[in-house]
């Protein structure tokens, strides 16, 4: 004990960054120890899989060799056990949960299972100008993943029965009485009333979340999109193609194509491996011409050299050893937009407009609470409650009207031109950093209302006394708020910030009512524009371009990322919490 | 010997102590001043809003803020076609049932208000005074909406629609929201750290991705189009569960040893969770019911999709949204803003009133850990 | 016996040609119309039954749904979309791609074809086959002014120089693709894509890398420098009208800005060349039914509502401007300033055919950037190195 509190109070003697410095070794030196540790509970993880299933299906084998007739009977028939031992009510339910099911299969989900594999393949045809439709890809995996999750629930209802069954027969060799219908339904009230309240909230998670999301993940795996669209046309699964197109830089055939040669010279439009096209004038004729032979036979790589007077040397080779050179002026690179850099740039955009938008709002909203609350200022109800309103107002008519009033011929433009400061409109939609900040800006007004509630909230609760005895050692305020408030505040509202976080990685209505992700941006694919977020960019390609299968590979990687964060955060957090304690 | 001291350190700090107060008034005023212009640039909108919907010269938006011609012909527009008639209460069987059933639920709630006997001799009246003139403002508010035919005014119809799905997600919502925060906060059973986690994880996955499996899940239940209103409704609900998270944090504060000393006393789960815990979680209720009220009212995206171009199943935000910025509708941003306005209205006073108990909910729930 | 069973067959085969014609479709229609001309749908649909008995039995429902909407409704849902549709042309590629256009019964296709203009028609078609019926051929651009500041509206400089000295303002929106090709197609230049009959690009034709191409840049980049210029298209944002680009879309709220004063004309010259543009269109589409009847019944429908008459009529009721020949000829469509102001345009103009939709992003970024006044002091050749850059850009969209 006695050594413990001298560590403690060496900690306390430490100067700031030393205790920074300190905190952030051991993070990191625990860091090995802690993925050691995450890497053995997954592997645990799967250890107990096994044994779970292995055990389970021990258990059904004994029940079935140790049951009576009646347990055995209710291996196909459900119900047949409880009934039979006078428990009606449950029998019953089994029973008719059963021939609900035999009946959805029989007539409706085999048939949607049994194409599951191939996602239908009769196509659409036309007979004369009347369309005869033929397989709907989209209502087979539907309906698909909702009967396997019809069959997994009559799976686990099935076990439920069985395990009741040898439950049952315990208790009466013990010589108790089962539960009769009122019993059950009297503890449905009392000790089952967890499942009563769960009930149909599950259900409505189950039905209108799980399975919506299950879906969407496996519309990845395949080509849906504005080509592939039923009812006309079918989709069928690709694999990992998407992710790929999504996140691995293009592999293109590299090509060199002559466009035009005269006697002297020859142009020639070059694809490069990542899509990038060139175009390039050459005086050595013969030699763009082998280059083409030689690109349109084999799979070839090239290289280019600037020299010191501004052409290039191009020399392209193929795998087995020919190359062709030459001289090249006149270079032009157009970059084509590819999907792996724009979602780069994306999530880039999407990760430094989170940050801001949370840490900015979360610090001007505590230093404008930190004001309003300070002794001396009246009206503090007046001030609250006037920046209170920009929170009652629905936020979509709000942003609508900002985002008008930002625009080149919007009240802000026209205002300013008329006092005459300024000759043209300000570019607030049109630049992209102009877009940028401006955004940043409005998500400001509107943001800081919710924080510095949540402050307001807060700052009350800290003890009045810490601000006097602060205030009679001599500490001016700022000293007070590094070492007092923020710390408090941190400590208080970390896992808020963090939910903040996420959520301001999916703030969709911000950033769709103001700008729609405009301006677009030359270099993006899929109308992706500079102030898109992931998710604007994915409503664009679900909507805009039917583009259903990368909107679901882009929402699983959101969700990755989110995860991520989460995770790391959540790891760093209690390190903090741990370290930080000002009693 | 210490007293000297502390004369002594008194006299010192006497000086800094008169110099202190002219520096605190400096601080104090320059406060006051950002505090008025941050007020300024956060109400101006708003007011340029208002102004804006009494704008009686046509174009979109101006580089002017108060109007030339002032006219109320924009709000007048709004209500264009709109009838009042009270024969809808009694047109047909359905109907006179449902206004029977509605309001004998609500005399007999009003009632109940009234003669609720005092909880504890400190209390002075014997009725609810508040909670009965709440439940006749609903039942006010729900006969007059039956009475009003919209069917050929289309921003009445949308708000009427928008009105509705707002009612009914706040009660459908609350209570769902209720039963899976107190369940998970109170009770210990197996699986309920696997429902959190999943939970958890389930909210990550951005909420867009499922529109399209969304919109023909309630295709196949026929709930689109003429029926987008229940199928908003139905979306709405079903998985509000999952927003327990405050909710959970407040009812944790809530101390166990209320539960365990009822249940000594032989009360089953189900009567503590009516009798006890939900008088006490007054605050999060109406935090709960607040923010359910408040979310159909933007809800733009999900909205049109499920409408499907049906105009008398949009709500407000789709409807507003299509006046704002579509080629179909020139000159209709005055309209907008004066159709804006009467959104914002309802809603503003509303949250006002309850804000205590927002920031009740948001700073006691949110922020525990 | 030969010959009795001959009879039975003849009196059968009669028996089914009669009640095929007799079986008339008594089912539901749905149209998705622009809300303006609803009222006027529906009254058509009425006077479609009354000529057509057969078809007395069959409902119709008229929905308001706006051209874009509508598209973006189809390609989301066909199975739970409108019978008929009305959608601009541009959507024309998506639709049939989704599947959510029916062909042109082949007699109806010749009747379309011999009584629209030449645009609309090409608009329609994709490849050789005919997805549609053109209803308007006003979805074009010209020139709004205000006849007491602008003095000689036939050329550009002109218009500037008078719009500057009154301190009013010109609208172009020249950071939108489609009001970009006014420079480049009046300069000479051309931009197409064309398609196969399924509606894929498969090749592209461009030339704005060239002198021509440099001359339009350049021209975009003395429009924008001018103090009048304001970058926009729409009447009702147009706060200090002294010329607008615009359509006949707006041609009310012009009106009302300009009352005496509104006048209209074709789109002026500028640095010596006429400035060209695309010609937009209106149609109406047909959604591939499984009901032979209904088809049928819906093709019939669809030809009436583009029918001369029904298009005169309509520029009647709501102003549409029709792109039937004959119909285009009636006193009241000559009479209207800004249709015939589009009229003499169209000439100047070319058909709007397919664009990828990566196309007018990159039409908007090189607006955007001389806007942000990004090439003001370029020479020639580095203005010709940003035109190639554009062109090959614009190439590599086929290669998706």
């Amino acid at each position: 004990m006695v050594g413990e509190s001298m560590n403690d109070l060496d900690y306390l003697r430490l100067s700031k960054p030393q205790k920074f410095a300190l905190k952030m070794k051991k993070f990191f030196a625990g860091l090995p120890a802690r993925l050691l540790g995450a890497l053995k509970g997954l592997l645990m993880w799967f250890v107990n899989l096994f044994k779970g299933i292995g055990s389970f299906i021990c258990d059904l084998v004994t029940t079935y060799i140790h049951g009576d007739w009646k347990t055995k009977v209710s291996y196909t028939v459900m119900g047949f056990g409880s009934m039979a031992r006078g428990q009606w009510l449950r029998g019953i339910l089994f029973f008719v949960f059963q021939t609900v099911f035999n009946l959805y299969v029989w007539f409706f989900g085999a048939g949607y299972l049994s194409k599951l594999g191939t996602l239908g393949t009769v196509e659409t045809v036309k007979k004369g100008r009347v369309t005869v439709y033929g397989d709907n890809s989209f209502l087979i995996l539907l309906y698909g993943v909702l009967t396997i999750f019809f069959v997994v629930a009559f799976i686990y209802t099935w076990y439920v029965n069985v395990k009741q069954n040898k439950m049952s027969e315990k208790i009466l060799k013990s010589g108790k009485k089962l539960k009769s219908a009122k019993d059950d339904m009297a503890s449905l009230l009392d000790n089952q009333f967890h499942k009563t309240l769960l009930a149909i909230p599950t259900l409505g998670v189950t039905v209108f979340t799980i399975l919506p999301i299950i879906f969407m993940i496996l519309v990845a795996f395949t080509n849906y999109d504005n080509q592939h669209q039923p009812p006309g046309k079918l989709f069928t699964w690709v694999g990992t193609a998407n992710f790929e197109t999504l996140l691995a830089s293009p592999d293109n055939k590299v090509n060199f194509d002559v466009t035009s040669t005269t006697a002297e010279s020859a142009a020639l439009t070059i694809t490069a491996k990542n899509g990038d096209i060139l175009t390039v004038n050459t005086a050595d004729v013969a030699a763009a011409e082998a280059a083409e032979a030689l690109t349109a036979a084999a799979d070839t790589e090239f290289t280019m050299v600037e020299q010191a007077d501004g052409t290039y040397q191009f020399e392209v080779f193929s795998e087995a050893g020919e190359s062709v050179s030459f001289v090249g002026k006149d270079l032009l690179t157009v970059k084509t937009p590819s999907f792996s850099y724009t979602f780069k740039q994306v999530l880039l955009w999407t990760l430094i407009w989170a940050f801001f938008a949370t840490f900015l709002n979360y610090f001007l909203g505590m230093l404008v609470a930190i004001m309003i609350n300070k002794k001396g200022i009246k009206f503090k109800k007046l001030w609250r409650t006037i920046l209170v309103m920009t929170i009652a107002i629905p936020q979509f008519i709000s942003l609508l009207y900002v985002s008008k009033m930002f625009a080149a011929d919007g009240l802000i433009n026209g205002m300013l031109m008329n006092w005459g400061w300024i000759s043209q409109p300000l570019p607030f939609w049109t630049d992209p950093t102009w877009a940028r900040v401006t955004i940043i800006g409005i998500n400001i007004w509107i943001g800081i209302p919710y924080l510095m509630l949540i402050a307001t909230g807060i700052l009350m609760n800290i003890p009045a006394d810490l601000y006097e005895s602060a205030r009679i050692d001599g500490a001016n305020a700022f000293q007070t708020y590094m070492k007092i408030t923020l710390p408090y505040m941190l400590f208080v509202t970390g896992p808020y910030l963090l939910t903040s976080f996420t959520g301001n990685i999916n703030n969709f209505n911000v950033i769709f009512l103001l700008s729609q992700g405009k301006p677009l941006g030359l270099d993006l694919a899929g109308n992706a524009g500079t102030t898109d977020l992931l998710i604007t960019w994915l409503y664009k390609m679900t909507v805009t371009d039917s583009n259903y299968k990368l909107a679901a590979v882009m929402g699983i990687l959101v969700f990755v990322v989110c995860a991520v964060i989460n995770l790391v955060v959540y790891n760093f957090i209690p390190s903090v919490k741990n370290e930080e304690d000002f009693q | 010997m210490a007293n000297d001291m502390n004369i002594q350190e008194v006299a010192e700090k006497a000086p800094r102590l008169r110099s202190k107060k002219g520096h605190e008034r400096r601080v104090n005023a320059s406060i006051y001043a950002i505090l008025i212009v941050m007020s300024i640039i956060w109400l101006c909108p708003f007011v340029f809003l208002v102004l804006q919907s009494f704008r009686g010269e046509s174009g979109g938006q101006v580089a002017y803020v108060i109007p030339k011609q002032w006219t109320l012909d924009n709000y007048r527009f709004l209500f264009e076609g709109v009838a009042f008639s009270l024969k809808a209460l009694v047109k047909d069987v359905p109907a006179i049932i449902l206004t029977v059933v509605t309001n004998a639920i609500g005399v007999l709630g009003m009632v109940k208000f009234l003669t609720r006997k005092p909880k504890n001799p400190f209390e002075k009246t014997s009725g609810n005074i508040k909670g009965a003139l709440l439940v006749f403002g609903v039942l006010l508010l729900i006969n007059v909406m039956r009475c009003v035919d919209s069917t050929n005014c289309d921003f009445v119809q949308w708000f009427m629609n928008t009105l509705t799905i707002a009612l009914f997600c706040a009660v459908i919502q609350t209570i769902m929201v209720l039963s899976v925060s107190y369940t998970l906060s109170r009770m210990r059973f197996k699986g309920r750290k696997l429902i959190m986690n999943v939970v958890l994880v389930l909210g990550m996955f951005p909420g867009f991705l499922t529109m399209i499996v969304l919109y023909y899940l309630l295709k196949m239940m026929g709930l689109t189009q003429a029926g987008a209103v229940p199928g908003l409704i139905l979306i709405s609900c079903a998985s509000s569960g999952m927003g327990y998270y405050i909710s959970k944090g407040f009812f944790d504060t809530i101390p166990k040893s209320l539960d365990e000393s009822a249940r000594i006393d032989g009360a089953t789960r189900f009567q503590v969770f009516l009798k006890i815990i939900m008088p006490m979680a007054k605050p999060i209720v109406i935090y709960t019911i607040l923010m359910a009220f408040m979310g159909p009212w933007g809800d733009y995206v999900f909205a049109s999709y499920v409408a499907f171009g049906h105009k008398a199943s949009y709500n407000v935000a789709v409807g507003l949204y299509r006046w704002v910025n579509t080629n179909d509708y020139q000159g209709y941003f005055t309209r907008f803003c004066a159709g804006g306005v009467l959104v914002a209205i309802p809603i503003t006073v509303l949250f006002m009133a309850l804000q205590k108990y927002y920031v009740e909910g948001v700073t006691g729930g949110a922020v525990k850990g | 016996m030969k010959k009795f069973l001959a009879l039975v067959l003849c009196m059968m085969m009669a028996l089914s040609l009669v009640s095929a014609n007799a079986e008339a479709f008594s089912g539901e229609i749905k149209i998705w119309v622009a809300e303006a001309t609803v009222e006027f749908t529906k009254a058509q649909v009425e006077a479609f039954k009354a000529a057509n008995p057969d078809y007395a039995n069959m409902t119709v429902v008229v929905e308001p749904v706006g051209e874009g909407d509508a598209a973006s409704n189809m390609l989301t849902d066909v199975e739970a979309g409108a019978d008929i549709f009305g959608f601009a042309q541009d959507q024309l590629n998506r639709l049939v791609a989704a599947g959510a256009l029916v062909d042109v019964l082949p007699e109806n296709a010749e009747i379309v074809a011999a009584t629209n203009d030449a645009g609309s028609v090409s608009a329609v078609k994709m490849g050789d086959v005919m997805y549609a019926y053109p209803m308007t051929s006003d979805n074009g651009y010209f020139m709004y002014y205000d006849k007491s500041v602008v003095t000689d509206p036939t050329n550009m400089e002109a218009v500037l120089a008078d719009c500057e000295k009154a301190g009013k303002n010109v609208y172009f929106e020249i950071n939108s693709g489609w009001y970009q090709t006014a420079f480049f197609f009046g300069a000479g230049c051309t931009l197409t894509y064309s398609t196969d009959d399924s509606g894929n690009l498969i090749a592209m034709d461009c030339d704005y890398a060239s002198e021509n191409g440099v001359k339009a840049l350049k021209s975009m980049i003395k429009l924008a420098k001018s103090p009048a210029h304001v970058n926009g298209s729409s009447a009702s944002n147009a706060t200090n009208l002294g010329a607008i680009i615009d359509g006949t879309w707006d041609a009310a709220a012009v009106q009302a800005i300009l009352g005496d004063n509104y006048a209209a004309v074709k789109l002026p010259t500028i640095d010596g060349y006429q400035l060209g543009g695309f010609g937009g269109f209106k149609m109406l589409g047909v959604k591939p039914q499984t009901d032979e009847a209904k088809l049928a019944a819906c093709d019939a429908l669809a030809l009436y509502l583009t029918s001369g008459e029904v298009q005169a009529a309509r520029f009647d009721a709501v102003g549409w401007g029709p792109s039937n020949l004959e119909a285009q000829q009636s006193e009241g469509v000559k009479a209207d300033v800004a249709l015939s102001a589009l009229a003499d345009q169209l000439q100047y103009c070319v058909g709007q055919g397919q664009y990828p939709g990566e196309y007018w992003t990159l039409a908007t970024a090189l607006g955007d950037d001389i806007l942000a006044e990004k090439y003001d002091a370029y020479t020639d050749e580095q203005l010709l190195e940003v035109m190639t850059t554009f062109q090959t850009t614009a190439g590599g969209y086929i290669a998706k």
